[in-house]
């Protein structure tokens, strides 16, 4: 059984569709990212998987529960960061664990031993016992964190976890997530940061305007763009030449603007270059500058939409969703 | 952390298997909310201090002063407030106020936690909802009589003591008001979006709840519409139990105001519980 099946979800707000047909599937122990630039419908999509926005058309079912139809099931069996803290300031972490503990039936000594041991993993030990108000954000996200992890879930949901942290507090994060990974926690997490998907996920999901894109693991996703890019540059416009016929055998390649570049890609760019500059030594051609570059998930969505991810503007449309979004919250 | 790391492994290996999730009973939920609305109150010194002072002020400066100017036309002023003195009149109002006041900020919690998230996280979980609205309401309530109590005893000093017995009648229909408050506050927050509005609402409720509920004047000698309005204001049912309670005189049984006011609670939480748990956040 998969840990979440989305089967084409739709949801729009006052005529406006924000979801126009999303659907993935997230096996059990995999960290699992929705990939997309803001207003894409990520945080839209995991309001319907935990149960707090009803979907207008399509069906989810997490830990073999419908989200829609019974909400309390799935309710049992999952825990939520969401992006913004859902945290009491005013109260102590501990008492914040308890009540949390205590609203998903879990008995008082279960909630001390289970606390105890989840802030050290989040790295939260000396913590326990101060108020929330005193937390850092990058606090308040890890505690939140060990929270969702009090009731045992057998999903996990971040709804872009390490938005607004510093990259300290950022880099902390990761490590809890993949000390989950480790662990064989079920991640569902989403993400605008692409650095963020390709490092944790397994396999992810890129979403742009409500609609999944892309899916499979980064490395899958990053292949189809034909591999890696090698750039090899010649000591001169003839070692070029005769530079191209031997990287040709590799994989596309072409000269470059400056006649002295030879840019190939290939798939595995490491184990080949040895080989292409052994060959070209052998052929007496002397190479000055060897490199490559690896695709990255932002270079998969450039070729499927035209747009960069990392362009945090995007267009009137995001703009739109955002702002309807914020209307509704 | 790798001593933790693998600790951890042995709940992650349960946490990935076949666990069934488990049920949080209604206790639970009850319990676990009415004890985090107290905890809050700890923390928040200064309703305590707020819900005070206001009702405090009322039966000073305005309470001292008219019990004077009445008690300068004789004793037949008090013929018009059933034989009490103007002060001992107020005196059940102004405990009856505080509560109201201190339970419609109860409906303020719900604002300020669906403007902080915190809403979501109860949202979120397993348990059943009208059991964590109920134990939220309830929570509030013992808060407000908390400040309920504190206010009856200086008020009882200051108007006139009425009696041991009299004090925990008066305090007994101070619960259920703030309960009846408690639970229409939250039943308004429940429909509204932005601390604006519900400030809005609340001022607009509040005032003329407040002047209707026969707290500083009796509504018998009101024009019939006026009366009529008063009849359907659950603070009216409120103040007379307490004052009936208190000093012995009522305009209305008691047996009616009681059961006025526990029809305006049972209907405001089962009006409250249904909308809540239909809540969405979208």
């Amino acid at each position: 059984m998969d840990a979440i099946t989305a089967e084409d979800l739709r949801k729009s707000y006052n005529g406006f569709e924000a979801l126009r047909g999303v659907s993935f599937r997230v096996r059990r122990g995999e960290v699992y990212g929705l990939l997309g630039p803001n207003g894409a419908g990520k945080t839209t999509t995991m309001g319907i998987l935990v149960t707090l926005i009803r979907p207008s058309g399509g069906r989810a079912l997490v830990a073999g529960f419908d989200v829609a139809r019974e909400p309390r099931e799935v309710r049992k069996r999952i825990g939520v960061v969401f992006q913004e803290p859902t945290i009491d300031r005013d109260l102590t972490a501990w008492q914040n664990l308890y009540i949390h503990g205590m609203i998903y039936g879990l008995g008082r000594r279960e909630i001390e031993e289970k606390a105890r041991e989840l802030m050290e993993l989040v790295g939260l030990s000396g913590a326990l016992h101060r108020p929330l108000r005193s937390y850092s954000g990058g606090m308040i996200r890890r505690f939140e964190i060990a929270r969702a992890l009090l009731t045992e879930p057998q999903v996990l949901f971040m709804d872009e976890p390490t938005v607004g942290l510093d990259p300290q507090a950022r880099a902390r994060v990761w490590d809890v997530i993949r000390s989950l990974k480790r662990l064989g926690v079920t991640v569902f997490l989403t993400t605008h940061y692409m650095e963020e998907a390709e490092m944790l996920c397994d396999r992810v999901a890129i979403i742009d305007h409500g609609r999944v894109i892309a899916e499979g693991a980064p490395e899958e996703l990053k292949a189809r763009l034909g591999g890696d890019t090698v750039y090899l540059r010649a000591a001169s416009r003839i070692d070029a030449e005769k530079l191209l016929r031997i990287a040709g055998v590799y994989g596309e390649a072409r000269v470059a603007e400056d006649g002295r570049t030879v840019v190939l890609v290939t798939s595995d760019a490491p184990s080949k270059i040895p080989s292409i500059l052994g060959e070209a030594r052998a052929a007496g051609i002397r190479v000055v500058e060897a490199r490559y570059v690896r695709p990255t998930l932002n270079d998969v969505f450039l070729m499927l939409t035209g747009r960069s991810l990392r362009d945090e503007e995007g267009g009137w449309r995001d703009w739109m969703r955002l702002h309807i979004h914020a209307g509704r919250r | 952390m790798t001593e933790a790391l693998r600790e951890e492994g042995k709940a992650a290996t349960r946490a990935a298997g076949e666990e069934a999730g488990r049920e949080p009973s209604w206790g639970q939920a009850f319990t676990a909310m009415a004890m985090r609305q107290l905890l809050r109150f700890r923390t928040a010194k200064s309703r305590l201090f707020n819900s005070i002072v206001f009702p405090l002020i009322w039966l000073v400066f305005f309470g001292l002063g008219w019990s004077a100017a009445f008690n300068m036309l004789g004793p037949g002023a008090r013929m018009l407030f059933g034989g009490l003195d103007y002060l001992e009149f107020l005196a059940p109002g102004i405990i009856v106020m505080t509560v109201f006041m201190a339970g419609f900020g109860s409906g303020l919690g719900i604002i300020w936690d669906r403007e902080f998230g915190y809403f979501k996280e109860i949202l979120v979980s397993p348990a059943p909802r009208p059991a964590l609205l109920a134990g939220r309401i309830f929570g509030d309530t013992v808060a407000a009589m908390i400040q309920g109590v504190a206010m009856a005893l200086l008020v009882a000093v200051v108007a006139g003591w009425p009696g041991v017995g009299g004090l925990a009648a008066g305090l007994a229909a101070a619960f259920v008001s703030a309960l009846a408050s408690s639970a229409l506050g939250t039943l308004i927050a429940l429909s509204m979006r932005s601390p604006e509005g519900f400030h809005i609402v609340i001022n607009l409720l509040m005032m003329p709840m407040l002047f209707l509920s026969g707290a500083f004047y009796p509504i018998d000698p009101l024009p019939a519409w006026l009366r009529a309005l008063a009849y359907a204001n659950p603070l009216y049912y409120a103040v007379d139990l307490a004052r009936g309670a208190m000093y012995g005189v009522s305009s209305t049984p008691l047996v009616l105001d009681a059961a006025g006011l526990a029809a305006v609670t049972v209907a405001s939480l089962a009006a409250a519980a249904a909308k809540f748990s239909k809540t969405y956040v979208a």
